[in-house]
């Protein structure tokens, strides 16, 4: 695996800040920034179900392979040079239950969290 | 020999034959486990090993010396078997413990090792065709 999409909400400014915080950062697998459900999404993924795009985060791997959600983050996450570790971490059997309550909550709650901290346009 | 000397005496022999043995074991079967953490390199398995069982020495036979002291008389050989009794037995929970920690060691470095470098830390939710850029 050499690159993934992340396909995000762009509507969502949560969502853009991460997106600035990511370009940051080095990463040992590159990351290819397209907004859900665009034209571009669509072109790319002509068999992906786009709608589900919508709802929550996801991530495609060059290979084809699909995250959804919680387990799209901890892509991002192992993309990252500073956050492999992590990622095995809070992949792990013990933490990934909790991993998924916390990443589902920030990720239903995007808009009001953006909004509160004035991440947004 | 003054009942205490020979409690002592006792004590000092016991405690060491089981931390010797302890010991030994540790070291002919947590071989083993080394090998396969480092991957088949005997000689560093071998090195480890050694300094594992070095530190499990030090700390055990520490114990058995700082916990030498009776701290009372002893007037006949009822006493001295109880003495005896309750040195040793704590000079084995002790043992157990260092035990148990070693194979925590063990396991815990083996643990390590079982993750594939590069392996993604979640499996996929799906599988789509990728459209190649023209």
């Amino acid at each position: 695996m050499h690159a993934m999409t992340v396909l995000y909400d762009p509507d969502c400014g949560l969502c853009r800040r991460a997106h600035d915080w990511l370009a940051e950062q080095t990463k040992l697998i590159e990351l290819i920034f397209i907004p859900c459900a665009s034209k571009e999404a669509r072109k790319r993924f002509p068999q992906l179900n786009h709608d589900l795009t919508k709802r929550d985060l996801t991530v495609v791997a060059d290979n084809g392979a699909v995250y959804y959600g919680p387990k799209a983050w901890l892509m991002v996450l192992w993309a990252l040079t500073r956050y492999r570790e992590w990622a095995y971490r809070l992949a792990k059997p013990e933490l990934l239950p909790t991993t998924r309550r916390v990443v589902s909550l920030i990720s239903q709650h995007r808009y009001q969290i953006g909004r509160v901290a004035g991440f947004s346009k | 020999m003054t009942f205490g000397i020979s409690t002592y005496v006792a004590y000092v022999a016991v405690s060491s034959a089981f931390t010797v043995w302890v010991g030994r074991t540790i070291y002919k079967n947590g071989r083993v486990f080394l090998i396969d953490v480092f991957h088949g390199n005997e000689n560093l398995a071998d090195s480890v090993n050694h300094l594992l069982v070095c530190g499990f020495y030090l700390i055990s036979f520490g114990y058995i010396s700082l916990a030498l002291k009776l701290g009372y008389t002893i007037f006949d050989a009822q006493e001295a078997v109880e003495a005896l009794s309750l040195k040793v037995g704590w000079v084995l929970l002790v043992l157990g413990l260092m035990h148990f920690f070693n194979l925590f060691l063990f396991t815990h470095l083996r643990g390590r090792k079982e993750r594939r470098p590069n392996e993604p830390p979640v499996g996929p939710d799906a599988f789509t065709s990728v459209q190649q850029e023209a």
